[in-house]
């Protein structure tokens, strides 16, 4: 990260009310000539979002309605950038921004939406709220008003290039002992993780949970790659494919973040960057961070359930669906599919690697948030709202009578996770590509 | 004849059309560009987003609620007609047309259909917990411009009054909510580009499936 850009993502953390209200309105300003820009002005507010939202559909309160808390960032952008606004803002509902009312907005903009966006798509005008709470997470991003939580995870990869601050030492010494077990496993000396090795053809990014808490995804993709005969590579030193700043808001510091993996990538001299499964992530590099550059990248890249579906169609890799009977169901992320794009690869595995594959109904770009998106499963201060709105998710699941879930998103699998807990559904929650794994024909 | 009420109804809409123009072209900001690699069709998509996803098939909030959307339907046929009806008052009252008695019912329906809106905002806790004094204006000022205009069209109201009663709502237009005249389908078109670069929409499928 440049000095200029540490300056940008920090300088709003100040303490001095006039300089936090000033770069609020600045980010404000930003904020109503980017994503949101056409989209404040089109909410009518007729309250007909609200079974669309998946925290209002399990706690039917008007804060919780996805128009409300639009309406809320919407205000500030009615009092500096409308006419009525500023001329008579009681007649507009047009806020300041104070510093109670930007605390006023934390609540929204962080602790009753995800952000997951499936509101946007069934408006009845055609809104994109989830626009529009990223605008209103900008806004708060520049005022310093992040959850400190959340704000840590940004700091983590900031300073030390993955969110759980894992050192590299400790990144080679996981991939060490996973090779290990891969090669017994595979029954092959070669199979391995590889790490900080140029001229590959992939550089592979993981969610830095893989490496600490659930390796065995990591050690199912490179098995994978190993069967299918891949030249890829893992940086020691950014490896992360998760941006919290997508979440936070601090688009500086999104930018900073992308910049660090993706020129790691040009320096190890890579072909193409595969991400791994993950829906912020995804989002993030894919579609968010050439816009936070401001350039295109020098790298293509793509999501790892795209490379895998290469690879079975073009007979790369053998697989057996015998090898996964047991019925199976896909959770659809929000980030990966609706923001994505990546909609059908998954399924298309899915249906050649396991013998019983059932969708969840509603799916593909109208699946519900399963409540841990939007940086949730970071802020601990929303821990009983996320668990509560993720009932939905998971009486969606228990409608399919499903033994597994396939989660392409460790985000997600960590709310599934919860959800598997608390709803008692019995399921097991896996990753994409660790059943690919077990289906592989050796 | 009626230079007057011509000239300050015209000029109305002279004004809304400059604001929403000078509005449109702010948001617009000179465009962004997108620096990312294109994987769908925007084009497709935005047709999309601008026709089969706003029926009740693809759009929850139309399917959950087939009364609203019923009654939002009829308040935009209603407010469709008057904008037509106020124009041709407008340019050449002489030529406006009597309304036939079976659009009376449709009329009755429109004008129903606003004030059912405004009634609704003022009794739901839900909606007041979120509206302005701008949503019950805005209402009041589109269902009393459809009720000028169904009077006017049955030969009730006279064209002066019908003309102050469309200034008034135009001068409204481009400064609270009924700005969504236009950018509703702007904001239509910016998301259905989006999700269509992105390679989500179109699709097929209902949100039932």
């Amino acid at each position: 990260m440049s000095e200029k850009e540490q300056d940008e993502s920090t300088a709003a953390r100040v303490s001095d009310p006039a300089e936090v209200a000033r770069m609020a309105r600045e980010a404000l300003r930003s904020a109503a000539r980017g994503l949101a820009a056409y989209h404040f002005d089109a909410c009518v507010r007729c309250g007909l979002c609200g079974e669309s939202c998946h925290i209002y559909k399990t706690d039917p309160v008007p804060e919780n309605l996805p128009g409300a808390k639009a309406a809320k960032v919407a205000s500030f952008f009615r009092r500096y950038h409308t006419a009525l606004g500023r001329i008579a803002p009681f007649l507009v509902g047009a806020r300041a921004l104070t510093p109670a009312a930007l605390d006023e907005l934390v609540e929204a903009a962080y602790g009753r939406c995800t952000a997951c966006g499936r509101c946007g798509l069934n408006c009845s005008v055609g809104t994109d709220v989830g626009a529009i709470m990223r605008a209103g997470r900008n806004v708060l991003a520049a005022a310093g008003k992040v959850p400190p939580n959340l704000q840590a995870v940004v700091d983590n990869q900031l300073e030390t290039g993955n969110q759980m601050a894992i050192p590299p030492e400790e990144l080679r010494d996981t991939a060490a002992w996973i090779s290990d077990d891969l090669r017994l496993e595979m029954g092959d000396d070669d199979a391995k993780v590889h790490v900080d090795e140029p001229g590959k053809r992939v550089v592979y990014l993981v969610n830095p949970r893989e490496v600490k808490f659930f390796p065995l995804s990591l050690m199912a993709a490179a098995g994978v790659f190993h069967a299918a005969g891949e030249r890829w590579t893992m940086s020691s030193r950014f490896y992360d494919v998760t941006n919290y700043g997508l979440y936070s808001g601090d688009d500086p510091a999104a930018a900073a973040i992308t910049k660090q993996a993706v020129e790691e990538a040009e320096r190890l001299g890579a072909d193409e960057i595969v991400l791994s499964e993950c829906g912020h992530g995804f989002r993030s590099f894919r579609w968010e961070g050439p816009n936070w550059l401001g350039e295109k990248y020098a790298v293509p890249m793509r999501s790892v359930l795209e490379l895998l579906l290469e690879y079975v169609r073009e007979g790369r890799i053998r697989v057996d669906p015998a090898k996964n009977p047991a019925r199976v169901t896909l959770h659809d992320p929000c980030n990966l599919v609706r923001w994505g794009g990546i909609v059908e690869p998954q399924r298309e595995i899915l249906r050649r690697v396991t013998s019983d594959f059932v969708e969840m109904v509603p799916n593909r770009e109208q699946n519900f948030c399963c409540g841990g998106g939007g940086g949730m499963l970071s802020m601990s201060e929303y821990g009983d709202r996320r668990v509560a709105s993720g009932e939905v998710k998971a009486e969606q699941i228990r409608a399919t009578g499903a033994k597994i879930v396939a989660a392409p998103c460790h985000n997600c699998a960590d709310q599934l996770l919860d959800l598997n807990k608390k709803y008692r559904l019995g399921v097991e929650i896996k990753a994409v590509v660790e059943l690919v794994y077990e289906a592989l024909v050796l | 004849m009626l230079v007057i009420e011509r000239i300050v109804a015209a000029a109305s809409l002279a004004w809304a059309a400059a604001l929403l123009l000078a509005q449109l072209l702010t948001a617009w900001g000179g465009g962004r560009k997108d620096y990312s690699v294109r994987a769908g069709s925007p084009g497709r998509a935005v047709l999309f987003n601008l026709t089969a996803a706003m029926a009740p098939a693809h759009k929850e909030a139309a399917r959950l609620h087939p009364g609203k959307f019923a009654v939002g339907v009829a308040l935009h046929v209603g407010v469709a007609v008057a904008v037509v009806e106020a124009l041709v008052a407008m340019v050449k009252p002489e030529a406006a047309p009597l309304w036939p008695a079976a659009a009376g019912t449709l009329a009755a329906l429109s004008v129903a259909a606003g004030l059912y809106l405004l009634v609704r905002r003022a009794v739901s806790r839900t909606l007041r917990a979120m509206s302005c004094p701008d949503d019950y204006v805005a209402a009041a000022v589109t269902s009393g411009f459809i009720l000028a205009a169904a009077l006017y069209g049955f030969g009730v109201l006279a064209t002066s009054p019908f003309l102050i009663f469309t200034a008034v709502t135009f001068f409204y237009l481009p400064l609270g909510k009924l700005r969504h005249a236009l950018f509703c389908p702007v904001s239509r078109v910016d998301l259905g580009r989006r999700l269509g670069y992105r390679g989500t929409y179109p699709t097929l499928r209902g949100t039932k499936s």
